[in-house]
């Protein structure tokens, strides 16, 4: 338009010129006719008449220069705007398609397996669109073939343990049943059905451990929540172990607030961390020791601690000391019969609880081992069916 | 003398339980899978049924629920290698008086059937 404008402009500059000078041509000729003094009013009209029309004739092209001058002005000013908008769009068209590669790498990096980006754009963006959907695809494949690994694993321990049970059944049942003419027995043959005895009961024990990490890893560990007062079990749990700590001349003792609310807790998995956490200090500790189980309200949780006065554990241990198959220095004493098991069975049933469970150790001094549950627990119907993470020994 | 019927496909554990209940003085009848439970019953009613939950052919389970079907109620312990029973054999669409799991705590044992069959 601005290209068109100025055109008609130099026409018009074209025209005027021309007029202008058909203009004093006119004139020069009225005022050689008065020169020669044959003009007379007509010919002064004349050159009067061509100064008007020469004036009006250049504030005409006044006018039009500004015009044209706005008009060019104008059309600069649009193809600015155009210059812009296209590079913008150009902008626009390699953006787009980066940002969304960045937000579904993002995506997939918070495990969104299925994030995938549109593939368009300019080629180049295109083909890294095509890439990034490749990776994923081939990511969500091996994901898919772990999770199949994972339950298989999970199938396996499950079955094993259940199919081992049979037979242990009968071992444990027969040798109980030699037990039960032990008076027909000599002393040697009393203390050989004891070690099978012994041993079938460690068997139980490592089954049942394992069985409960393979439902944990599987999320099929359910906790049945119900009201549950915490005194009354920790005191019956110390009574049952008492037997054992005296065995060796330690002293188990107990130091319950008063007062405690009940909680919302499946009491046998309660019984179960308690038991293990007790039976570690037992068994890891020296005859003679000192074993303290403590339960108190701290702020709106429940915490139950269970400390020792034995060898303790040293640092390098007990970052792991939750992890599966980790046990402390058993050639401290003969006596550890733990399946390496307990305590990340423990925290699992403490998170399934929506607690926290922790150790804390000065070597030479003791150990504690703390766990936390809430007196309210935020969504019990959630933790019921929920998911407890269990450490994977490295 | 209380007669208690024991299940199992394992002859070995079928011997052990056999064994340990003729000690404390009940008569013992014994199947091997869950359409002998039934069959036996049919011979002669027991005063309690000892049935394991998994067995080939018919469980005791099924058993348990075609006897209920023929009006039977006997007292029933459920026998399971489950640690947790209830996890996975407890039907709920029957009334069972206790489970037992494996390995058998024998002491226990004989206590509920005694006192399930007022032995």
């Amino acid at each position: 338009m601005a290209v068109i404008g100025v055109g008609r402009f130099i026409q018009k500059r074209q025209d005027f010129e021309d007029a202008i000078a058909r203009s004093y041509q006119v004139e020069m000729t009225a005022r050689v006719r008065i020169a020669e003094g044959r003009g007379g009013a007509a010919a002064r009209q004349v050159v009067q008449r061509q100064a008007a029309r020469r004036e009006n004739l250049r504030t005409n092209i006044s006018n039009d220069t500004r015009d044209t001058a706005l008009l060019v002005a104008a059309g600069l000013l649009a193809g600015l705007t155009g210059a812009l908008l296209l590079f913008s769009g150009l902008i626009a068209s390699l953006r787009r398609p980066l940002e969304e590669l960045v937000d579904a790498a993002g995506r997939l990096a918070a495990g969104d397996l299925s994030a995938r980006v549109e593939v368009g754009g300019l080629s180049e963006t295109a083909t890294l669109g095509t890439a990034f959907n490749e990776m994923a695809d081939q990511l969500q494949l091996q994901a898919k073939e772990r999770e199949q690994l994972d339950r298989l694993k999970d199938e396996f321990v499950l079955t094993a343990s259940h199919e081992l049970r049979s037979p242990l059944t009968s071992v444990q049942g027969f040798a109980e049943l030699l037990m039960l003419e032990r008076e027909t027995l000599t002393s040697k043959q009393v203390e050989t059905v004891e070690i099978i005895l012994d041993n079938c009961r460690h068997l139980v024990r490592l089954l049942n451990d394992l069985l409960d990490l393979a439902r944990s890893d599987a999320g099929r560990l359910a906790i049945k929540m119900r009201p549950t007062e915490l005194a009354p079990l920790i005191d019956e749990v110390v009574r049952t172990l008492r037997a054992q700590t005296e065995g060796a001349h330690q002293s188990l003792s107990e130091e319950l607030e008063p007062g405690m609310p009940s909680i919302s807790a499946e009491p046998d998995r309660i019984r179960q961390i308690l038991v293990n956490l007790i039976t570690n200090a037992h068994e890891y500790s020296p005859e003679g020791a000192s074993i303290g189980v403590r339960a108190r309200v701290v702020g709106d949780e429940v915490e139950v601690s269970v400390s020792d006065d034995g060898p303790g554990i040293p640092e390098s241990q007990l970052e792991h000391i939750f992890e599966r198959f980790v046990r402390g220095d058993a050639g401290l004493t003969q006596r550890v019969g733990g399946t390496g098991l307990g305590l990340a069975i423990s925290k699992s049933l403490v998170e399934l609880h929506g607690g926290t469970i922790e150790a804390e150790s000065t070597p030479g001094e003791g150990s504690t081992f703390r766990f936390r549950l809430p007196l309210r627990p935020a969504a019990a119907a959630g933790a019921e069916t929920g998911r407890a993470t269990v450490d994977s020994s490295p | 003398m209380k007669m208690v019927l024991i299940a199992d496909d394992s002859e070995t554990i079928l011997l052990l339980m056999r064994t340990r209940l003729e000690l404390a003085g009940y008569e013992v009848t014994t199947a091997a899978d869950g359409q002998e439970v039934v069959e036996r019953v049919a011979e002669r009613v027991p005063d309690l049924l000892l049935l394991d939950a998994m067995m080939p052919r018919k469980s005791g389970i099924d058993a348990l629920r075609e006897l209920h079907a023929a009006g039977h109620r006997i007292p029933t312990l459920i026998v399971s290698a489950h640690q947790n029973p209830g996890d996975a054999d407890a039907p709920t669409d029957l009334e069972i008086d206790g489970f037992v799991t494996k390995p058998i705590d024998f002491d226990r044992l004989l206590a509920s059937i005694a006192d399930l069959t007022g032995a």
